[in-house]
C-alpha cells in the first residue's frame, strides 16, 4: 500500500512540477473582464456597433474605452448591464427601429410582368430591376426577413415588408441588405413616417400604385412644426421636428403617411388655470378652441385632432391632455 | 478541315430554324425611331443634337465618349422630337433619342465613300469603323476598334470569322451568309488587314450545309481564308469555345481574353457591316433581325432600322398567332425576356423570338438533387450546383474561389437541370457582387 | 520493418481506432465542423497519443510492474494524458488564440478521450516493444486525424445541401459517420 501511495505521489509530483515551469515558459494574458463582457452581449455579431463581432466590440469597451452604450441590438438592457460590469455610468440614446418606406401591396400597385425567379429582392434587380412598376417599390422577396437577427420582419398578405417595432432593435442589417434602399431608421417613440420613396411625378406616381406619394404638398402646408419638405417630387419627414401629432395621416390623399396607431388625444382646459388670454385660440389649426377675452375657453371635442400646439403655447400649462396618459407625446410636447 | 477537338461541356438543344428559308425582307422606312444612346459596352454616347433639328439619315445624334465608346446615327431622316429616358432592350428606361420620319428617307451627304479602300493605313481603318458606329453584332455589342487595337505586347496570328450562330432560332447570320457572302469576305479581309494577320477561319456549323458551300466556293482563290464546318453544339459560338474547337488553345481563367492566345474573333454581320462602312462610308444604322417563334404568324428575317421599336417588327411578321407568353429579344438562351413591346432594336439585337404561353413553363423548382448535369454541361468548366448554393447564402468569398467570374452566362446548366433551379439568375447575381467587390476593393 | 509498417495500416486504416474500435466518438463529432479546426485537433491529438503511448509505456515497465501496483494503470496513464493535454492547451493558446477558442472545450476533453486511454492500455496488453509501441500509438493519432479530417470535408458540404428539417444536425452527421465507418469495412482483411 506505502509503495502505492508513494509511486503515485511520486509521479504527480513530478507532473506538477513539469506543469509550473511549462506555464511559466507558455504564460498567456487573459483578461476576465473581457470574457465577462462577452457574457453580457447578445452574442448574434450583427456589427451595428461599428466592430466586427462581440468579441472585438467587449476587446474595445475593455481596452479602448468603446462606450458602454454602444451595442445597439442589446440596447438598453445590456447597456446598463455593461455600465455595471465597468463602473460606468450609460448614456443611453433613444432606440430607433427600422420602417419600410414602402406601402404598395398587391392590391395597391401594379406590375411590369410576372416573375418566375429566384425568391430574393437582391436577385430579382437583376431581372429589369424587379416586377414592381414602381422603381422604388418594396419586392417583398423576403430578402430583409432572411437576414433579420430578430424575426422583426414579416412580409404581409400583399408582399410588403413590415417591420415590428417591438422586436426590432435597430441594428441597421436589413436596411443594408435592401436593394431598393427603401429602409430607414426612425426614433421609436416618433414612427410617424411618409411611406413612399418614389421621385417620379404624381402622375406617373397615380399609374403605378394607388398609395404613393403624389407630391401634392398638402401634409407640407398641414404640419403645424414645418416638419415636412419636398425633395424634388416627394415629402421628406424631418424626425426631429415631428412632434408626432399625426395631423399629416388623415390629410394625405393617398393614405401614403403612416405611423401613429392610438387614437388620437384630445385635450381639456384645466378651468381653474385659464386666464382667457385667448393664445391657444391662436395657435389652434382647427379652430376647436372658444372663449371671450378673460373668461375661462373650451375645447370642442368635434374639432379637436389632439395636435398639442395649445399646450405647448399655453402660458399658464392650463391646458392637458384628456383621458388615459400618451406618455410618449407628453414627454415630447414638454 | 476535319475537326479534332470539341470544347467541353455544353448541350444541343433542338435547333428550331425555322426561318433559315426566309431570304432578307427589306422592312417599310419606320414611321419613329427611337435610338438609345447605349447600344454597346462602354461608356454611353452624349446626344449630339436637340429637339427640333432636322437630320438625315446617317448624320450623327450621339458622340462617343472616351475610347470604349461609339456613335450612334439618325436611321431615318426626319426631325429630333425628343431626347430623354425611353424603354430599352435592358430592362430600364435609357437616355434616347426620337426621330419622327419625314417620310423621305434621304442619306446624309456627308458620307465618305473610298473606292481603294485597300489602300488606307491599319489606322484609319479603325478610325473610320469607330466613327460609323461599328460594334461586335453577334449581341454583346463591344465596340470594333477596340477589338482590332490589342495591345502591342499581344501578337495576333489567327482572326476567327464567326459563323457558327449556335442559338437556336436564329438565322439572321445564316441568311447573310446567303446573301451578301462577298460583303462578309471583304470586311474579313479590311479587319485582318488593321490587325496585320495573314490567317482567318471562317467557322460555320454543320446545319448550315448552303451557308459553307457558299463561303467556300468564293474563298477558294484566297489563301488567307479557310471554311471550317463545326459540329453543331451550344454554344460553339461563344469565342473561347471557338477557339478551343478550332485551335485546341484556352482562354487563360479568370478575365482571360482571346487576344492572350493570339487571336480575334468578329461575328459575320460584323464584318459585313465593316465593309460597308469602309467602302461606301455608311454609318451602322440597320441590321438583320430574325422575327422568330411560334408565337408569330410568319417567322422572317427582317432587315430592320436600329431604333425600330419591336412592336413594328412583330406585325410585320403578320402579328401574333396565339396568346403570348415570353417576347424575348436574343435567342431563347441567352436572350433577354422584355415586358414593353416599345422597345426598340439596337445594334446587338440579333433576333426576336415570340413564345406563346403553352411553351412557357411554370417556374417551380425543386432542391438539387446533386445529380451533376450542370457540371457536365457547363462549357467555362465550372460547377453551377455548388455555385448556386454560394449564392443563395451570400457566400462571395468562395463564389470568387470557385471561378464565378468566368461563367459566360450561356444557360447550358439552367436548360439541363431537372429540379428547374434558376441557375444562370443566381450565378449571374453572385457574379455581380463579386465583380463589385472587387471593383470596390480596387 | 515490415511489422512496423503493417502496424501503421492496421492502426489507420484497418483498425480505426474512430470508424472501427468506435472510440474517441466525442471529438469525433464535436470538433468535425470544418476541416480547420479538425485538423488542429488531430494535431493535438497526435501529439497526446504519441507523447502518452511512450510514456505509459515507461511508467509500466518501470514503475508499475516492478513494485507490483498494476492496479493503479488506469489511475497513472490519466495522470499521465491529463498533464499531457494541459501542456498542450498552453502551448495552443499561447500559439494560436484563434484555434485555442475554435477547439474551446473539446481541447481539455481529450484527457476523457476513450481512444487515448485505449491506445496506452492496448500497448500494454499487446505486450509491444518500446519502438512498437511508439509507432502503434503514432499510427491512431493518425488513423484518429484521418477519420476526423475526412468527416469535416463530408460535413463542410451537408452543411451547403438542403437537408430535410427532420434529419438537420447530428442526426445526418451519425448517418453519415455510420456510411463513413461502413466504407471503412472496405480494409477488414487487408493486414492479418
Amino acid at each position: 500500500m506505502w509503495i502505492a501511495i508513494f509511486c503515485l505521489s511520486g509521479l504527480g509530483l513530478l507532473a506538477s512540477l513539469g506543469l509550473g515551469l511549462a506555464a511559466k515558459r507558455f504564460a498567456v494574458e487573459v483578461d476576465p473582464k473581457i470574457e465577462a463582457v462577452e457574457g453580457v452581449l447578445p452574442g448574434i455579431n450583427c456589427g451595428a456597433c461599428g466592430y466586427p463581432g462581440c468579441s472585438h466590440f467587449a476587446r474595445a469597451l475593455v481596452k479602448e474605452g468603446a462606450p458602454v452604450g454602444g451595442c445597439i441590438a442589446g440596447g438598453e438592457d445590456t447597456a446598463l448591464a455593461l455600465s455595471e460590469l465597468m463602473g460606468v455610468k450609460a448614456v443611453i440614446g433613444e432606440k430607433r427601429v427600422a420602417v419600410v418606406l414602402c406601402k404598395g401591396g398587391r392590391e395597391e400597385s401594379t406590375t411590369k410582368f410576372t416573375y418566375r425567379g429566384v425568391e430574393d429582392c437582391k436577385a430579382a434587380i437583376i431581372v429589369s430591376g424587379g416586377d414592381k412598376a414602381c422603381p422604388y417599390g418594396c419586392l417583398g422577396l423576403r430578402t430583409c426577413e432572411r437576414v433579420c437577427p430578430f424575426d422583426a420582419v414579416v412580409i404581409s398578405e400583399g408582399g410588403i415588408a413590415i417591420i415590428d417595432p417591438e422586436k426590432c432593435t435597430g441594428c441597421g442589417i436589413c436596411i443594408k441588405e435592401c436593394p431598393k434602399e427603401i429602409i430607414r431608421l426612425v426614433p421609436v417613440g416618433k414612427r410617424v413616417s411618409i411611406l413612399c420613396y418614389s421621385n417620379e411625378k404624381g402622375s406617373e406616381v397615380r399609374k403605378k400604385c394607388a398609395v404613393g406619394c403624389i407630391a401634392c404638398e398638402t401634409c407640407v402646408r398641414v404640419c403645424p412644426f414645418d416638419a415636412i419638405s419636398m425633395e424634388g417630387n416627394l415629402a421628406v419627414l424631418d424626425h426631429e421636428r415631428c412632434q408626432v401629432c399625426g395631423l399629416c395621416i388623415p390629410r394625405c390623399p393617398t393614405r401614403a403617411i403612416e405611423g401613429r396607431d392610438e387614437p388620437f388625444p384630445q385635450v381639456e382646459i384645466i378651468e381653474e388655470r385659464c386666464t382667457g388670454c385667448g393664445i391657444c385660440t391662436m395657435v389652434c389649426p382647427v379652430d376647436a378652441i372658444e372663449g371671450e377675452k378673460e373668461e375661462v375657453h373650451t375645447v370642442s371635442e368635434e374639432r379637436c385632432v389632439g395636435c398639442l400646439l395649445c399646450i405647448d403655447r399655453c402660458p399658464e400649462e392650463a391646458i392637458r391632455i384628456r383621458g388615459p396618459a400618451h406618455s410618449a407625446l407628453e414627454s415630447v410636447v414638454r | 478541315m476535319k475537326v479534332r477537338y470539341l470544347f467541353g461541356g455544353g448541350i444541343h438543344p433542338s435547333e428550331q430554324k425555322i426561318s433559315q428559308d426566309a431570304p432578307i425582307e427589306e422592312m417599310e422606312v419606320p414611321e419613329r425611331v427611337v435610338v438609345p444612346l447605349s447600344q454597346h459596352i462602354g461608356a454611353p454616347c452624349e446626344a449630339t443634337v436637340s429637339p427640333g433639328d432636322r437630320v438625315k439619315k446617317g448624320d450623327r445624334v450621339g458622340q462617343a465618349t472616351g475610347f470604349v465608346s461609339v456613335n450612334v446615327h439618325a436611321p431615318i431622316s426626319g426631325v429630333v422630337k425628343s431626347i430623354g429616358l425611353f424603354p430599352h432592350p435592358l430592362g430600364r428606361p435609357l437616355p434616347a433619342v426620337e426621330i419622327e420620319s419625314d417620310g423621305e428617307d434621304t442619306w446624309t451627304d456627308r458620307l465618305k465613300p473610298h473606292e481603294d479602300y485597300m489602300d488606307l493605313s491599319p489606322e484609319e481603318l479603325k478610325e473610320i469603323i469607330r466613327d460609323m458606329g461599328i460594334v461586335g453584332m453577334g449581341g454583346a455589342a463591344f465596340p470594333t476598334h477596340v477589338k482590332l487595337s490589342p495591345p502591342k505586347e499581344k501578337t495576333i496570328d489567327t482572326f476567327i470569322i464567326n459563323g457558327a450562330e449556335c442559338e437556336p432560332y436564329l438565322t439572321a447570320d445564316h441568311r447573310l451568309m446567303l446573301e451578301e457572302a462577298e460583303s462578309i469576305i471583304a470586311g474579313a479581309r479590311i479587319a485582318m488587314r488593321s490587325l496585320g494577320v495573314d490567317r482567318g477561319i471562317i467557322a460555320i456549323e454543320s446545319n448550315k450545309p448552303d451557308a459553307i458551300e457558299k463561303m467556300r466556293g468564293l474563298t477558294e482563290d484566297i489563301p488567307e481564308l479557310e471554311v471550317v464546318a463545326l459540329r453543331v453544339r451550344y454554344p460553339q459560338g461563344a469565342e473561347k469555345q471557338l477557339i478551343k474547337t478550332l485551335l485546341n488553345r484556352e482562354v487563360p481563367f479568370s478575365g482571360g481574353l482571346p487576344m492572350d492566345v493570339g487571336v480575334i474573333v468578329q461575328n459575320v454581320g460584323t464584318l459585313s457591316a465593316i465593309y460597308k462602312a469602309i467602302r461606301f462610308g455608311l454609318p451602322l444604322i440597320e441590321r438583320i433581325t430574325t422575327v422568330t417563334g411560334s408565337g408569330v404568324h410568319t417567322p422572317k428575317n427582317l432587315r430592320a432600322r436600329i431604333g425600330t421599336p419591336i412592336e413594328v417588327l412583330i406585325e410585320a411578321c403578320g402579328g401574333f398567332s396565339t396568346e403570348v407568353g415570353k417576347v424575348i429579344i436574343g435567342g431563347p438562351m441567352m436572350g433577354v425576356s422584355q415586358y414593353s413591346l416599345e422597345v426598340p432594336v439596337v445594334k446587338g439585337t440579333s433576333g426576336i423570338l415570340v413564345q406563346p404561353l403553352s411553351e412557357v413553363e411554370e417556374g417551380v423548382d425543386h432542391p438539387c438533387i446533386r445529380c451533376g448535369s450542370c457540371i457536365r454541361a457547363c462549357p467555362a468548366l465550372l460547377m453551377p450546383t455548388i455555385l448556386a448554393v454560394f449564392a443563395q447564402r451570400d457566400m462571395f468569398k468562395e463564389a470568387e474561389r470557385y471561378d464565378v467570374v468566368d461563367c459566360i452566362e450561356c444557360g447550358c446548366c439552367d436548360y439541363v437541370c431537372p429540379a428547374r433551379i434558376p441557375l444562370v439568375q443566381l450565378l449571374r447575381y453572385a457574379k455581380a457582387e463579386v465583380l463589385a467587390r472587387r471593383k470596390k476593393a480596387a | 520493418m515490415t511489422r512496423l509498417l503493417l502496424l501503421i495500416i492496421g492502426a489507420v486504416l484497418v483498425n480505426n481506432f474512430v470508424l472501427t474500435r468506435f472510440l474517441g466518438i466525442c471529438p469525433f463529432l464535436g470538433v468535425s465542423r470544418r476541416t480547420e479546426t479538425a485538423l488542429g485537433m488531430g494535431m493535438a491529438v497526435i501529439f497526446v497519443m504519441t507523447v502518452a503511448s511512450v510514456v505509459t509505456w515507461i511508467i509500466q515497465r518501470a514503475v508499475l510492474t516492478p513494485f507490483g501496483v498494476e492496479y493503479l494503470q488506469t489511475v497513472t496513464f490519466i495522470l499521465v494524458i491529463a498533464s499531457l493535454v494541459q501542456l498542450v492547451e498552453m502551448v495552443i493558446q499561447k500559439t494560436s488564440p484563434v484555434l485555442y477558442r475554435a477547439l474551446g472545450i473539446y481541447l481539455p476533453l481529450i484527457t476523457t478521450n476513450c481512444a487515448v486511454l485505449g491506445v496506452a492500455v492496448l500497448n500494454v496488453q499487446k505486450g509491444f516493444t518500446f519502438v512498437e509501441t511508439a509507432i502503434f500509438g503514432f499510427g491512431a493519432s493518425l488513423g484518429f486525424t484521418l477519420a476526423l479530417v475526412l468527416f469535416s470535408g463530408l460535413r463542410e458540404r451537408i452543411d451547403l445541401a438542403d437537408v430535410p428539417r427532420v434529419f438537420q444536425g447530428t442526426a445526418i452527421a451519425l448517418i453519415t459517420a455510420g456510411l463513413l465507418s461502413l466504407a471503412f469495412m472496405g480494409f477488414t482483411g487487408l493486414v492479418k
